[in-house]
C-alpha cells in the first residue's frame, strides 16, 4: 500500500467536502493510504499578492509537516500545489531556511509535492487505471478543465507539457469517457480576480464554459476547487451576464473516475454537486 | 502624457529587491507577455508589458496608484512565453508587494489577512461544517491553526498592512 500525506488546504474541507469524499473513496479503492496532516494551515497562496515571503512560510511549515513524517504530500487545489512546490524550492536556500528554522519548524527530508491527479499518472499510471476501470463511461462526452498552477509555471512544475498539455485528458479517456479536444485548454477560469473584478472574473469564466457548449460536452472535468467556485457556483452569473444557458455540471476528477471504478454516486459525493448532474445519470448506467 | 522628469530612478533597484522581482532588468520589451495574457486579451487596462516598462521608466506613482497592477490573475502564460526566461508573473506581484510596503493595498486582501490570522484558514470551520464532515465520515481537523499568526508576527505583515 502507497502512503501520502494529504493536503486539503482551506477550500476542500470546507466547500468541496464532496471533491474530498470522491478522493478518500477512490484512494481506497486503489489501495492507497492518506495521512492527513491535522494541524495544516491555508497553503498561504492567497496572501501571495500581499507579501511573497509570509506565504511561502506558511506553505514551507505546511510541508515541514509532512517532510517530518517523511511522506510525499498530495494536493487536491491546483494553487496550493504550486505554492507548495514554491516553498520547496526556496526551502534549498540558505536564508529563506534559516528564517524558517529561526521559528521553530523543520523540514528534515526532502519530499515531493504533487497534485493528487499527477499522483495517479505518474505513480499509479494510466494502464494500472485502465486496468481498474469496472464501469466504462462510454457514453460521456468530457471537456477536461486543467487550471493554471497544475502545469504553470513550468519551471516549478516539470511536469506535462504547460502550452499543450495532455495528461488530464488520458486520466479522462481510460475512464472510457469521449475526450474533447480543444484549442483553448490553457484559459484562466479567472477565480484569482474574484474578489478584485467580478466582471471580468465573470467574462473569463465564461469563455471556456462556451467552448464546453460548442462542443456538445455533457460534463466539464476540473480538479481545483478555485475553478469550480468559477464554472459551477457562478455558472448562473455568467449565464445571466451573457444571456445564455450552459446547465454544464462540472464533476472533479476523482468523481469521474470513482464512477467508472465502480463506485456509487453517493460514495464520489454526486449529490453536493450544484449544477446537478442527473442529466448524465442515465448515460452512466 | 507621462512625465518623465517625475521619474524616480530607485523604483527599480526597489522593485528587485522584493521578493520574485529579480529578472525584471532583462526585459526589452517584446510584449510576449501581454500578446499570451488572458485578462489583456479581455480588458485592455491590464497590460503587464506597460507596467513593466513604466516601472523601469521609474514611473513609481502611475504604478503603484494604479487598480489595474491588481488584475494580474497570476496564471503565469507570460512566463512560459517570455522569450529572456523573466519570470513575469513573479515581477508583477514583486511590484504588488512593494504597493503594500507603500500603502497601496486592496480591501479584499486586507479581509484575507484578517481571516487567516484568526484561524490560519480562510474559511472558518462552523459546527455546521464539522458536523457535515462527520455525518460523510471525513476525518476530523483543527479548526484555528496559530502557528499561522506566528509567521506573521515575524513578517511583521499586520503592521505593514495597517499603516
Amino acid at each position: 500500500m502507497k502512503r501520502y500525506a494529504i493536503f486539503l488546504g482551506c477550500t476542500v474541507p470546507v466547500r468541496a467536502q464532496h471533491y474530498e469524499l470522491a478522493t478518500r473513496n477512490v484512494a481506497k479503492e486503489l489501495g492507497i493510504e492518506f495521512v492527513d496532516l491535522k494541524e495544516s494551515s491555508c497553503c498561504g497562496f492567497p496572501l501571495k499578492a500581499l507579501d511573497a515571503e509570509t506565504s511561502l512560510l506558511m506553505a514551507a511549515r505546511n510541508i515541514g509537516l509532512a517532510s517530518n513524517l517523511g511522506l510525499d504530500v498530495v494536493t487536491l487545489c491546483n494553487s496550493c500545489t504550486a505554492m507548495l512546490s514554491d516553498a520547496q524550492v526556496k526551502l534549498q536556500t540558505s536564508g529563506f531556511r534559516k528564517k524558517f528554522t529561526e521559528l521553530g519548524f523543520s523540514y528534515p527530508n526532502n519530499i515531493k509535492v504533487r497534485h493528487f491527479v499527477r499522483m495517479l499518472y505518474e505513480d499509479f499510471g494510466l494502464e494500472n487505471l485502465k486496468k481498474a476501470i469496472k464501469k466504462p463511461l462510454k457514453n460521456l462526452k468530457i471537456i477536461s478543465h486543467y487550471g493554471c498552477h497544475y502545469l504553470r509555471p513550468s519551471y516549478l512544475h516539470s511536469f506535462d507539457n504547460a502550452e499543450n498539455p495532455h495528461t488530464l485528458d488520458e486520466l479522462v479517456g481510460l475512464t472510457g469517457a469521449n475526450v474533447i479536444e480543444y484549442q483553448e485548454k490553457k484559459l484562466c477560469c479567472g477565480g484569482s480576480v474574484l474578489g478584485v473584478d467580478e466582471e471580468l472574473a465573470i467574462k473569463m469564466a465564461n469563455q471556456k464554459l462556451f467552448v464546453a457548449k460548442n462542443n456538445n460536452a455533457d460534463v466539464m472535468i476540473s480538479i481545483c476547487p478555485f475553478c469550480t467556485v468559477m464554472y459551477e457556483d457562478n455558472q448562473r452569473k455568467v449565464e445571466t451576464k451573457f444571456n445564455i444557458s450552459y446547465n454544464l455540471p462540472i464533476l472533479y476528477y476523482p468523481q469521474l473516475l470513482g464512477l467508472g471504478l465502480g463506485l456509487t454516486t453517493d460514495a464520489v459525493g454526486l449529490k453536493f454537486n450544484r449544477i446537478r448532474p442527473e442529466s448524465i445519470f442515465s448515460k452512466i448506467v | 502624457m507621462l512625465d518623465l522628469r517625475k521619474s524616480d530612478i530607485n523604483f527599480k533597484w526597489e522593485i528587485i529587491k522584493q521578493e520574485g522581482g529579480e529578472g525584471l532588468l532583462k526585459c526589452f520589451g517584446c510584449s510576449d507577455c501581454s500578446a499570451s495574457c488572458p485578462v489583456r486579451y479581455l480588458d485592455e487596462r491590464y497590460n503587464p508589458r506597460k507596467i513593466i516598462r513604466l516601472t523601469l521608466l521609474g514611473m513609481k506613482d502611475e504604478v503603484l496608484a494604479s487598480r489595474f497592477l491588481w488584475l494580474c490573475a497570476h496564471c503565469h502564460a507570460c512566463t512560459e512565453r517570455c522569450p529572456q526566461g523573466i519570470h513575469v508573473a513573479e515581477v508583477i506581484n514583486a511590484i504588488k508587494n512593494y504597493a503594500v510596503k507603500q500603502g497601496f493595498c486592496p480591501d479584499g486582501l486586507k479581509v484575507q489577512l484578517n481571516l487567516l490570522n484568526n484561524s490560519g484558514r480562510l474559511y472558518e470551520l462552523e459546527d455546521f461544517d464539522l458536523r457535515k464532515r462527520q455525518r460523510l465520515g471525513l476525518p476530523e481537523i483543527a479548526k484555528k491553526i496559530l502557528d499561522v499568526s506566528r509567521i506573521f508576527q515575524a513578517t511583521k505583515i499586520i503592521e505593514r498592512v495597517a499603516k
